[in-house]
């Protein structure tokens, strides 16, 4: 007891004032607005689709758009709950990602089912999944320094929610970018890649989020 | 809280000593040891201090502190428990080093058994329903008319001659 008295005065005398950490729906918009601007780099300089305009008339294609989007959104403000400890006494914003994940499930089942006669499948597999990669790993570096900052105690749910909405941004970008209107390729290798990548980003929070 | 993180040393040292005071039972409850108590205790003091500025002052603060001591005693308890998996001796290490009188007897099962036979029928017929087909001392003493208290006794009885006999039989150390 004597020991933790002598820490408790040691502690105490490290006045220094530390910088608070804002709130966490502030967090969430910064992290928003810095890979909406990254996202509009990556298409400005990848050039979007020729036909965007007329694909967004499409109702399945706007559907999957606003579903990814609500992921995106989703998660941001999940990872920044999950980077305080308490996850900010908002347990239940915390799986907001669960909810847009089922929708975004069911979305693109449906949209399956109504891709009849089905639209051809590019040349091009893995390319996508490479490239959805690329466009990602910089946003995800970038968030898990930036949750290092933070003292998360559920660091696999972080790093697993931080990967799924780094690898969000690839995936607006690529749909946004790719000229492709087939489900099946999509789902294949746009999407079960990003669910994969969710899982590593589950063990890469247990590693880097440590503290 | 708020004002330790403003800077206030007092303030923050006697909302260290209420946050040891709140935790030490949550640990003590679940740990074994003393000094494992004091020194997860002290870890978390020092994690609460390194995540300070996440707290800030608007919300209660023992859920923020919990969340923290849970996330440490987790961790404590994963590495104690991985500690011990490491440390542990195969079974047929501990076989090894054990004397052989251990588990070696002159009496083999099928001699205990003879000895069993041995003994007067009221006290043989008890071990027998006891030991081979499972009765507790209740059924036998409905099944062979007898007292409960009497089962009990003539099983003790036959068991204090069985030891002897074992006894007997055990090699030299």
């Amino acid at each position: 007891m004597r020991n933790i008295d002598e820490l408790i005065t040691k502690l105490a005398q490290d006045t220094a004032t530390v910088k608070r950490a804002p709130h966490p729906f502030m967090l969430s918009i910064e992290w928003m607005t810095v890979a909406v601007l990254y996202l509009a780099i990556a298409l400005m300089i990848s050039d979007v689709r020729h036909d965007l305009l007329v694909a967004l008339h499409n109702f399945w294609f706007a559907t999957e758009i606003a579903a990814l989007g609500g992921i995106f959104i989703s998660t941001s403000l999940s990872a920044a709950l999950l980077s305080y400890p308490d996850l900010h006494q908002m347990r239940r914003i915390v799986f907001a990602p669960m909810v847009t994940f089922a929708l975004f499930v069911v979305v693109m089942l449906l949209a399956w089912q109504a891709d009849n006669p089905p639209a051809p499948l590019p040349v091009h597999s893995f390319a996508c999944t490479l490239s959805i990669t690329l466009v990602s790993l910089l946003p995800a570096a970038w968030m898990f320094h930036v949750m290092r900052k933070f003292a998360s105690t559920h660091t696999h749910w972080a790093g697993g929610i931080a990967f799924l909405f780094s690898f969000s941004i690839g995936a607006l970008w690529l749909r946004l970018y790719e000229q492709n209107d087939s489900i099946t390729h999509v789902l294949e290798w746009h999407y079960l890649p990003m669910i994969a990548f969710g899982i590593i980003g589950m063990w890469m929070g247990k590693v880097v989020l440590k503290w | 809280m708020r004002l330790a993180i403003e800077g206030d040393s007092n303030a923050y040292a006697t909302i260290l000593r209420e946050t040891s005071r709140f935790l030490k039972p949550f640990l003590a409850k679940r740990l074994s040891f003393t000094n494992e108590v004091d020194d997860l205790l002290q870890e978390i003091l020092l994690s609460i201090h390194k995540a300070r500025h996440t707290y800030d002052g608007n919300r209660p603060y023992k859920p923020w502190a919990y969340a923290i001591a849970k996330f440490r005693l987790h961790d404590y308890l994963r590495d104690h428990y991985a500690d011990q998996l490491r440390h542990a001796m195969d079974l047929s290490e501990v076989e090894n080093n054990l004397p052989e009188y251990v588990t070696e007897t002159t009496m083999s099962y099928e001699s205990i058994s003879g000895e069993v036979d041995k003994l007067p029928e009221k006290q043989a017929t008890i071990l027998r329903l006891m030991h081979q087909d499972g009765y507790t001392a209740k059924e036998i003493a409905e099944k062979i008319g007898m007292n409960e208290s009497a089962v009990k006794v003539a099983a003790h009885r036959a068991y204090k001659v069985l030891r002897k006999k074992l006894e007997n039989g055990k090699p030299e150390r």
